[in-house]
């Protein structure tokens, strides 16, 4: 069974070279608060998982990530993510968050994609995390995490849809060594409708797991290692495979008193789907790399 | 030219609410001595851990000793006031500890507290739950140690490090 090729993208003009500006200035917060000392609570080691800690009451956490995905089997592509997020601890052990969604993409001769340079407003997202146990105290730390949105564009060419989500997940977080070695398991699943005609099927089920490791080496610094898969289910059908992709890849991450930030690599090891499948990738809606940096803030 | 604000908006928010930054040094040594030990003449009593006692701590605490070396002050009437290090969650928590002759906690004071949350280790009241306790004590959090919500970490490993202390004072210095 062939996905049919995705529709043609509205154009928009744009010139290219304006996102420089965006990794500019998430260098220059990150330079501006290198001076103002040490750190933080719900901080992400990794750029794919998420830790079972929460943040304490009345506090905030501000995150900007950006995302940045390309290589396909053919031509350029280049899609950009920016998830800009706002977080409040309600009690020490539930914290909500809203986020708001961008794109950017660059496409040259891309099976399925127009060429075109376009900006998009993604959606806006909507999450809550309750902690059950505490990676600190308990014997592992554990957390349901869920999340809600409705995106108005999709994430692989910025086509104009009016999907909404549910997703929910556990986080596990297993503490060693003086909480110095920590490792991190989310496993989720994610409900979406009106994904259509981003995508043929209008109703979609997903699966994804993801494990991490990182270790503070040095004061503030973290270096680990993760992966995740995904698989998606058109029509919430099980046996309607779509595709699933593996990344795996390194972390870096940095926490000062009042901000951190975490830089990662994600390369796709593995990748099968309905399309046609080119060195064991898929690339329909997955790209070969996913680079990622992730600065946040707490108040 | 509308169309760089979705891309610098972003990060002018992060740049614009941005917090100052925070002292990190709430006491120097000499003033956490006073507190301790007030009017008291403390002479300095560093002492280098063998191998067999920081063993010997390490079973009995169990926790690791990081550093051979105690920074340690002998006070008149035979009390210690000792200096530490624990694990924050990014940097290390220094504080001080006063103890009796007999070894028990007269005191303790955070001298240095550079993580964005958990601070409320040094309230006062969290900080009295160690008065009195010495080596047989179980020194445990939410056993006779209560957590401080927001501040697990913090509260735990502080915790484990007065556990230390007072192990290091029945194998070195007793």
């Amino acid at each position: 069974m062939t996905r049919p090729p995705l529709p043609p993208l509205l154009k928009t003009v744009r010139r290219g070279g304006t996102l420089s500006c965006l990794f500019l200035a998430a260098v220059a917060a990150v330079w501006t608060f290198a001076a103002s000392g040490t750190v933080h609570a719900d901080e992400h080691l990794f750029g794919s998982l998420r830790g079972a800690e929460t943040l304490p009451k009345g506090h905030f956490d501000l995150y900007q990530f950006a995302t940045f995905r390309t290589g396909k089997a053919a031509g350029v592509y280049r899609g950009f993510d920016f998830d800009t997020e706002l977080e409040y601890g309600v009690t020490d052990k539930f914290q909500v968050g809203v986020a708001a969604i961008n794109h950017y993409f660059h496409t040259r001769n891309v099976d399925g994609l127009d060429n075109d340079s376009r900006y998009r407003f993604g959606g806006v997202e909507l999450s809550g995390k309750y902690r059950l146990l505490s990676p600190f105290k308990d014997v592992v730390g554990l957390a349901f995490h869920m999340e809600s949105g409705f995106l108005i564009n999709d994430e692989v060419g910025g086509i104009r849809q009016r999907e909404l989500f549910f997703a929910p997940s556990l986080i596990l977080q297993k503490n060693f060594l003086d909480d110095t070695l920590i490792f991190e398991a989310n496993v989720g699943v994610e409900y979406a409708w009106g994904k259509k005609p981003a995508e043929e099927y209008d109703r979609e089920f997903s699966a994804q797991g993801a494990l991490g490791v990182s270790y503070r080496f040095a004061p503030n610094w973290f270096i680990g290692v993760e992966g995740r898969v995904r698989s998606e289910y058109p029509r919430f059908d099980l046996e309607f495979h779509e595709h699933t992709v593996i990344f795996a890849g390194p972390s870096l991450h940095y926490g000062a008193k009042r901000w951190w930030a975490t830089a990662s690599w994600g390369y796709q090891v593995y990748g099968n789907e309905v399309d046609e499948v080119v060195s064991n990738k898929a690339f329909a809606e997955e790209a070969r790399n996913e680079f990622r940096l992730k600065v946040g803030f707490n108040f | 030219m509308s169309s760089w604000k979705p891309w610098v908006a972003p990060a002018a928010l992060i740049l614009s609410t941005s917090a100052p930054c925070f002292a990190t040094t709430y006491l120097t040594l000499e003033q956490a001595q006073k507190l301790i030990f007030p009017n008291a003449n403390l002479t300095p009593a560093n002492v280098t851990l063998s191998p067999a006692q920081r063993k010997a701590i390490e079973k009995a605490s169990d926790t690791r000793v990081r550093s051979a070396e105690v920074k340690a002050w002998r006070a008149p009437g035979g009390g210690w006031f000792i200096v530490d290090e624990v694990l924050g969650k990014h940097e290390f928590i220094t504080y001080a500890v006063g103890l009796t002759a007999n070894g028990a906690v007269t005191q303790i004071e955070v001298m240095e507290y550079r993580e964005s949350y958990g601070s409320e280790v040094r309230n006062p009241k969290w900080r009295a739950q160690f008065t009195g306790k010495t080596a047989k004590a179980t020194l445990k959090l939410d056993q006779d140690i209560e957590n401080i919500s927001g501040a697990t970490l913090s509260s735990r490993h502080i915790t484990e490090g007065v556990r230390r202390v007072l192990a290091t004072y029945e194998a070195a210095l007793k």
